[in-house]
């Protein structure tokens, strides 16, 4: 590859990141296109992180959201059921931490007028005692540790078959996890959801700027730092053994091993590092919505990311996270109705038709996507022509 | 000691010792030689069955597995299962009240036979087209939403539900066919690279498709159609006695105790029908030799005469259609939605895992076990909330053993 061509890539990249980082200045006023934003970052780290998965790895995981679900429920439980006081309370379970004790409340299920162990021990306590919440950053740690675990389970059970065995699996087990959340109401609240801290509870102060803890912008720079770093990263396992690993895999599994490549293991190992990617997006999600109930794991959720990706470019990172991002936006700005006739067509449920019919004929017309040639088009323009030039030079020869 | 804590000791001692047997086993027959294909799961069901009494034995002689023997620990497990259900729950319905269990039985096996026909589709597809249809419980999902529509329509609802049934065959077929040709047909040619791959996108992209059409066509609530045939009112022998039958319009009490609902029992009758029609077609007529020569061998049937093309058109379109009828016929049990299909479809892929991909008998025998387990799981499991509720972790609890233990199913082919 010349050496234009790169600077035309890497600039192209330059100007996006800093377009993405300067958007605030102009979009801040509306809290709707930020939250737009903040939801289309979060797609785009699914979507990259499947395509790094199904195109680069060729595992066709239908698991993806529920490890979406394990980070944000694993958050979520942490926020509801784990507080730090100073004093024992004798009626929970409680743990020595450092001086303090780690307070475990008992779940007390759906109702409003229940009353945890801690709030029974509330009144007996010495005044002066602090009952903290802990950082939700370790909730967020402990999501993606969970993530990964539940990943090496599945990966290391699944992966040894055939892919199709895990396309079925993985769909029975995101049905399943549902199934669970919403039964365990108990612990998950079922369908009424868990509600969790903001990711700044306390607002945060950033270069003599205050910002409340409903303020957008903070989540916005958050969800797009932790895109950009999962697109680093992603792009620096790519580039090097790693990628060339799975690609291998991906293209023939008997003649990658013949060549040493260690098949089972790194299938597992891609596939707990999307897994933990999807759950640490999920607990940051969970965290800046506020509230998580099992509908992420509805069947939708997944077609979606999957169309993000299939739309914008199966194999390439990039293009499947710009095609999440068009959608998203795009989605949205569909939810209109319009008049044919007689009849009233409301595009809120007829955009999700429209749109899987896009993917289908991406799928049968287009299996690079839609956005992936446009890139390659800026990108690397004349260089497909000249690798086509070299072999028939050769060939004459 | 608990009550409660019995079962989950003996579950536990089953888990670890099936664990060892499992993991321990292949090892042994590898280094001895021997052949390891079923060891895994032999050395499992041994070690659950027996614990260590079982094992070591087994790897001192290292014998072959007969399946009597593996049936055999199997039943032997069951009955710790149910000693130690039976000991932890002494109360429970299950444990007290026979003929509830029979009846259980009987209701597990009804619905089994409707999740087999509906699995039928699937292993059909895959035995002819070698993908699996990430689409099928859409189709399940057409079927009971055309039998709805015919029956509250103001021009079909006077007609026999059989008119309905065949209504939901001809839509489902037809959409099946059509999505073949214009999708799956590509495939064959050579065009497409990792055919397995586009397969499974295209078709969930289709599932995706068909629920938000379904969605946006007949809204998002949930609706139930009336049951198609009232039973006779029947006492046999007398009415005062009625030990042997009797029926309401509602219901059937075979011998007092096993009590099927209505519209279960038509389901099931249908089922049965249709998977004898079914077996007629593809043992008795042209088309459906066919079928079975290019499921074979792709290349020895086109050579013999067999236009593959059309065969893998006719597989997908019945597939889509055997789900349709299924969910045709079950229309009347459930309330229906747009998104019914998904535990439908998930429940087929644990069926037609289990039977073995491919295998018909194995996707009947299957769709019977699951249909049994689930109800046999609903109905004993303590908390019957909650056991409603986890109705597809049942499912998954079979599937993840299968894939643990013996990936190609109980008929399956080698991998």
């Amino acid at each position: 590859m010349s050496g234009r061509i790169n600077y035309v890539s890497w600039g192209l990249a330059a100007l996006g990141i800093i377009l993405l980082l300067l958007a605030p200045l102009r979009i801040a006023d509306s809290p709707y296109i930020m939250h737009l934003a903040i939801t289309a970052f979060f797609y785009a780290i699914l979507a990259s992180s499947w395509s790094l998965l199904a195109g680069y790895g060729g595992q066709f995981s239908f698991g993806h959201m529920a490890f979406m679900a394990i980070g944000a429920y694993t958050a979520a439980l942490y926020g509801t059921y784990v507080r730090i006081s100073t004093v024992a309370t004798e009626l929970c379970r409680e743990i020595p931490f450092f001086g303090r004790w780690l307070v475990i409340l008992n779940p007390i299920g759906v109702t409003q007028d229940g009353q945890t162990c801690l709030d029974l021990a509330k009144p007996t306590m010495p005044p002066g005692t602090v009952i903290v919440q802990p950082s939700i950053w370790w909730g967020v740690l402990f999501g993606i540790i969970m993530g990964g675990l539940f990943g090496i389970l599945i990966g290391a059970l699944v992966l040894r078959l055939r892919s199709t065995y895990l396309a079925l699996f993985t769909i029975a087990f995101s049905e399943i996890l549902r199934a669970v959340i919403s039964a365990e109401l108990n612990i998950t609240r079922g369908q009424s959801g868990l509600e969790l801290p903001p990711l700044f509870p306390n607002g945060v102060t950033f270069f003599g700027y205050t910002f409340s803890s409903t303020s957008k912008i903070p989540p916005y720079y958050v969800m797009l730092l932790f895109f950009l770093f999962t697109m680093a990263f992603m792009a620096w396992l790519i580039a090097g053994r790693f990628g060339l690993f799975i690609r291998s895999i991906r293209e023939d599994e008997e003649a990658a091993a013949a060549l040493g490549v260690h098949v089972v293991r790194y299938k597992v190992l891609l596939f707990t590092i999307t897994a933990m990617i999807a759950a640490s997006a999920g607990a940051i999600q969970a965290h800046y919505i506020g509230i998580i109930t099992p509908n992420i794991l509805l069947i939708l959720q997944m077609s979606l990311v999957i169309s993000m990706a299939v739309i914008g470019g199966l194999e390439s990172i990039v293009a499947a996270a710009i095609g999440a991002i068009i959608i998203e936006f795009a989605l949205e700005l569909l939810r209109v109705s319009f008049d044919i006739g007689p009849f009233t067509v409301d595009m809120t449920t007829w955009r999700l038709v429209f749109f899987g019919l896009l993917l289908m004929l991406t799928l049968r017309f287009f299996r690079n996507g839609l956005i992936h040639p446009i890139i390659l088009y800026f990108t690397r323009r004349g260089v497909a022509d000249e690798t086509v030039a070299k072999r028939n030079v050769k060939s004459e020869m | 000691m608990d009550n409660a804590a019995i079962l989950g000791w003996t579950l536990l001692w089953l888990v670890v010792w099936g664990a060892i047997g499992g993991i321990v086993t292949p090892r042994i027959y590898a280094r001895k030689d021997l052949d390891i294909s079923d060891a895994p799961l032999g050395g499992a069901i041994i070690g659950a069955a027996f614990g260590p009494f079982g094992l070591i034995p087994l790897w001192i002689v290292t014998p072959g597995f007969s399946m009597r023997w593996l049936v055999a620990a199997g039943m032997v497990i069951l009955g710790i299962i149910a000693f130690a259900f039976s000991k932890a729950y002494p109360t429970n319905l299950c444990v007290t009240d026979g003929s509830y269990v029979t009846s259980q039985l009987a209701n597990g096996l009804v619905i089994g036979i409707i999740y087999s026909l509906m699995a039928l589709g699937l292993t059909l597809i895959f035995s002819i087209l070698g993908v699996v249809s990430f689409a099928h419980g859409e189709f399940y999902m057409i079927g009971g939403y055309v039998v709805y529509v015919m029956s509250t329509s103001v021009f079909a609802q006077d007609m026999s539900p059989l008119v309905w049934l065949l209504g939901a065959a001809v839509v489902t077929f037809v959409l099946g066919a059509i999505f073949e040709v214009f999708f799956l047909r590509v495939m064959g040619t050579g065009k497409i690279e990792r055919p397995v791959e586009y397969a499974i996108l295209v078709t969930f992209g289709l599932s995706f498709f068909l629920q938000y059409l379904a969605q946006a066509i007949m809204g998002a609530s949930p609706v139930k159609a009336t049951r198609f045939w009232d039973f006779p009112v029947m006492a046999l022998p007398s009415a005062e006695n009625p030990w042997f039958l009797k029926t309401t319009k509602g219901s059937l009490t075979l011998f007092e105790v096993i009590r099927i609902p209505n519209a279960r029992f038509t389901s099931a009758i249908l089922a049965v029908i249709l998977l004898l029609a079914l077996m007629w077609f593809l043992y008795r007529t042209w088309q459906g030799r066919g079928l079975r020569a290019v499921s074979q061998d792709r290349q020895a049937a086109s050579v013999a005469g067999i236009n593959p093309n059309n065969m893998n058109t006719l597989a997908f379109a019945m597939g889509a259609m055997l789900a349709g009828l299924s969910g045709a016929s079950l229309v009347q049990v459930f309330s229906w939605l747009p998104q019914v299909g998904v535990p439908a479809a998930a429940r087929s892929f644990v069926i037609i895992v289990l039977g073995g991909m491919g295998s018909l008998p194995g996707a009947f025998l299957g769709g019977l076990i699951v249909g049994v387990v689930e109800t046999m799981g609903t109905g004993c499991v303590p908390d019957p909330s909650r056991a409603a509720a986890y109705m597809p972790a049942y499912g998954m609890i079979i599937l993840t053993l299968t894939l643990l233990l013996k990936p190609t199913g109980l008929f399956g082919r080698e991998l």
